[in-house]
């Protein structure tokens, strides 16, 4: 039971973190219909942020909210160079070119930076643990917890009572109506990457304070599995991409924990089947997106 | 059987064994190096065709194809590794396979065959999802295999290289697959299968309305492509001997898809320039890759120039050519004539077989989305032989009935039956072979392929496809669009993309034919030449018409009787006269006076 719960605890930071990034994928998705490939180097700018700042001394209350600011810009200006030209292409395209900018970056990262892990500081308190009810739960554990809730608090009053929130929403139920309505696609879409970033950010945070290091390709695992989240929680809708992140999180940590050793090797393979079987039963997600029926036929 | 001109396929035939034939003679004469530099050329080439014909015919990019490449790697490597090796390397083998030692040739097959059937189960659970989400499960697919190869180190060796394998693929072989993979997917894109994909991919709803089953055209590319990859995978596999996981993972993936998408992945030709492209590129970067001397300048060395090149290439394309540097046709298709309408057809006018005499019957419908009631308890008979209208005010419910009357949506409540045969929960592509077709309210055509091709695809996919060139020219002639014949779709006037809808509509051979809205934006003359063309259908065809509209002069004069909605209740019904005094239409038109 103890390993239960310690475990719950477990898959609760994890599936927060992808929660997060599925939801970055998923503000995004709704609006414009890009799958952003280049969501994961968000996280790794964000990540290589946080070792700069972390070698030039600085504390890591001032770091953090570098690094989130970082993400932000990044992902705005992600959109204006790469993804403005492209708006009005096909899913296909926009996905291609998304993973041509997640590829350069990647490049750039390995000449610019290190091809190799680099170490990053952290406050020695975030290496700690606390009792609680019984449970030894790691400081990073228990932040990255918390860090979920307020981002996922922080967001569903920005969707319902921001303007440009209420206009995000307005733009992805149906973005030609909300234009005419008189909502300026460049905020709505520019809104979208830097709300997104910020969640890229967040998200780079909680991750590189669980392991303390930074690589080229940090982004991309992480990033890939939060894909897979946002289908199996309903691609493009918001409460799925949380939905979704959670139970992927729960899945991967309690087969890691309970599944016999010999199996061990096929982790991997055998989360994402499960994912598959919940996908045949709801093949739009956990929590369909309300667009999906809309089509005027 | 094909749908393009003879004259496109054996000129794309002839195209690309010269093409491929003349490659192999010029690198054998240059040498080893060469040599090698082409095998993997076509090794790749294979990939990517085979990666465009799911991709390209179906709209729904994969990165999962790199699976069947590993999968037909691994299976063909474990077929024809000597037993000795087997023994050495792989002691826990299973009995059976451990004593097996095929020859080259058989253990592709068996590899094609094995992967094949992988495709097949991973297709049926795919199937179920759309667009994005299923381009994403791909990504979960390669990520799965990928998992289990390494898992299974009885098998595989797990992470470590699988070495060991008979080099048996040579310039020629490659060569000769490479000339069968094209012709492969480039009679598959003509085909009946491949068309009515791409009539899925351009338009899946009005794909569905004229009888094709996407699903199942989209099955059938799958596993016909994952075949193509495990040749691929066999030949790349015995080309280089030892080879691990890694090789079949993210980075080739992206490789291979850069090619497909530089090119343009909806054709062969496009297959062909993208790795071409692509090769070439990344034969020059590399030599800068370790650095270089730019007119006295060092220039330092840059590691993953390739891949930065690869990414700007694709970044442009995108910006530039977003439908690849190939576009949307292939090479012979802009040099050759597309379809002319040969000479009249014996008995055109003909277009209805038999009609069936059993009247669609809508019995009690209500549709309800969420809180919404767009239907409340309408019950409607269309008979043949009679032209009904249906109005009523913007909202009412006209497009909704039509739409649960047709299959494109099930209704929350109440039957829709013709003769016998429930059709309640009928997906579109069955209620169309049952002699029902429609045309829809905004245009609905496969904008990329010609006029002749959308009405084509409807005629092969009713009826089993009978007498299917014989109906789709009646159909053309009867709207008088023959001279469009060979345009693309999109390219037509918005009263010709009207008629080609009702032409397409007309090739199903229908007993009951649904028009939604026909006459929106036409003036005048030709709302009256529609009429006409309508009038003489029914009398001469003695097809029934439901039909939709606003021009309420139109409806008046053709329809034989009317019925009248308003929010989502029918309020009316009657011939036009009745219909023209009823206290309640007045009111809902015009509201109280």
């Amino acid at each position: 039971m103890d390993i239960f719960l310690q475990q719950t605890v477990n898959a609760l930071a994890l599936g927060g973190t992808y929660a997060l990034l599925a939801l970055g994928l998923a503000v995004v998705f709704s609006i414009m219909g890009l799958i952003n490939f280049a969501h994961g180097e968000l996280m790794t700018i964000a990540g290589y942020v946080l070792m700069y700042c972390g070698i030039a001394g600085l504390s890591f209350v001032i770091a953090v909210p570098l690094a989130l600011l970082a993400s932000v810009v990044a992902a705005v200006l992600m959109e204006r160079i790469a993804f403005r030209p492209v708006r009005n292409g096909s899913g296909a395209t926009m996905l291609v070119t998304s993973f041509a900018v997640a590829m350069i970056l990647q490049v750039l990262f390995q000449n610019l930076i290190s091809t190799r892990s680099q170490p990053v500081l952290l406050p020695a308190m975030l290496s700690d643990s606390v009792h609680i009810m019984g449970m030894v739960i790691g400081v990073n554990k228990l932040a990255a917890i918390i860090a979920t809730v307020v981002m996922l608090v922080f967001l569903d009053w920005f969707m319902k009572h921001q303007k440009t929130g209420i206009a995000m929403r307005a733009a992805a139920e149906d973005f030609a109506v909300a234009r005419l309505m008189g909502i300026r696609a460049n905020t709505v879409i520019a809104g979208a990457f830097a709300l997104s970033g910020l969640l890229a950010g967040v998200a780079a945070v909680l991750w590189v304070s669980q392991r303390a290091s930074v690589d080229p390709l940090m982004g991309f695992m992480p990033v890939l599995k939060a894909f897979i989240a946002a289908i199996l929680g309903g691609l493009g809708s918001l409460r799925g991409a949380v939905a979704g992140g959670f139970l992927l999180g729960f899945i991967e940590i309690y087969l890691s924990a309970f599944l016999p050793p010999e199996m061990q090797e096929f982790r991997e393979p055998i989360g994402l089947g499960i994912v598959v079987l919940v996908l045949l039963f709801r093949p739009n997600g956990l929590i369909p997106s309300a667009t999906l029926k809309a089509e005027k036929v | 059987m094909t749908t393009s001109p003879a004259r496109h396929l054996i000129a794309s035939l002839l195209g690309i064994i010269a093409l491929s034939l003349i490659a192999t003679l010029v690198a054998t004469t240059l040498g080893p190096a060469s040599e090698r530099i082409l095998t993997v050329f076509f090794i790749s080439l294979i990939a990517v065709v085979g990666m465009g014909l799911y991709s390209g015919n179906s709209g729904i990019l994969s990165f999962g194809h790199l699976s069947f490449m590993g999968i037909g790697a691994y299976v063909s490597g474990l077929l024809t590794l000597p037993a000795q090796m087997k023994m050495a390397t792989l002691p826990k083998l299973p009995d059976w396979l451990a004593g097996t030692e095929t020859g080259f040739l058989t253990a592709v097959l068996i590899a094609v065959l094995v992967t094949s059937v992988v495709a097949l189960v991973v297709g049926l659970a795919l199937n179920r999802l759309e667009g994005s989400a299923a381009t994403i499960a791909t990504l979960g697919l390669l990520i799965i295999t990928h998992g289990v190869i390494i898992g299974w180190r009885d098998v595989t060796r797990g992470s470590q290289s699988f070495f060991g394998v008979p080099r048996e693929t040579t310039l020629w072989a490659a060569a000769i697959f490479c000339i069968l993979a094209l012709i492969t997917a480039r009679l598959y894109r003509d085909s009946v299968s491949g068309l009515r994909l791409r009539a899925g991919r351009e338009n899946a709803i009005a794909a569905s309305a004229v009888g094709v089953n996407i699903r199942k055209e989209r099955l059938i590319a799958w596993v016909l492509s994952a075949a193509i990859m495990a040749l691929s995978g066999a030949l790349i596999g015995h080309f280089l001997g030892a080879f691990s996981p890694k090789k079949f993972y993210f980075a080739d993936t992206f490789l291979l898809l850069a090619m497909l998408i530089v090119g343009g992945m909806s054709t062969v030709t496009g297959a062909i320039t993208g790795a071409v492209t692509i090769t070439l590129v990344t034969e020059v970067l590399r030599r800068f890759e370790g650095g270089f001397n730019l007119a006295g300048l060092e220039m330092p060395a840059v590691f993953g120039t390739t891949q930065i090149g690869i990414g700007l290439i694709i970044l442009f394309a995108m910006f530039r050519k977003p439908e690849g540097l190939a576009g949307l046709k292939e090479l012979e298709e802009r040099f050759f004539p597309a379809h002319k309408l040969g000479a009249a057809a014996q008995g055109a006018g003909d277009t209805v077989k038999n009609v069936d005499p059993a009247p669609l019957e809508g019995k009690n419908l209500t549709m309800r989305f969420g809180g919404l009631v767009a239907v409340k308890d309408v019950s409607i008979t269309v008979s043949s032989g009679e032209i009904l209208g249906l109005i009523g005010p913007n909202g009412s419910g006209k497009t909704t009935l039509l739409n649960m009357l047709s299959g494109v949506l099930a209704p929350s409540e109440g039957t829709v039956l013709r003769g016998n045969t429930d059709l309640t929960n009928a997906q579109p592509y069955e209620v169309a072979n049952h002699g029902i077709a429609r045309t829809f309210q905004n245009i609905r055509l496969f904008d990329t392929l010609t006029v002749y091709q959308n009405v084509l695809i409807a005629a092969l996919s009713t009826n089993k496809g009978e007498r299917a060139t014989q109906r789709c020219e009646v159909a053309i002639r009867a709207m008088g669009i023959g001279p469009h014949a060979g345009s693309d779709a999109n390219t037509l006037s918005y009263g010709d993309q009207r008629r080609v809808e009702i032409a397409r509509a007309l090739a199903c051979e229908p007993s009951l034919l649904f028009l939604d809205e026909p006459a929106a934006g036409m003036n005048r003359e030709e709302t009256d030449d529609l009429m006409a063309t309508l009038q003489k259908l029914t009398r001469e065809l003695g097809l029934g018409v439901l039909i939709v509209d606003h021009d309420l002069k139109l409806i008046n004069q053709l329809c034989d009787r009317i019925i009248v909605l308003n929010e989502g209740a029918e309020i009316a019904q009657g011939d036009p006269a009745e219909i023209r005094k009823n206290p309640a239409v007045i009111e809902a038109y015009l509201g109280h006076s």
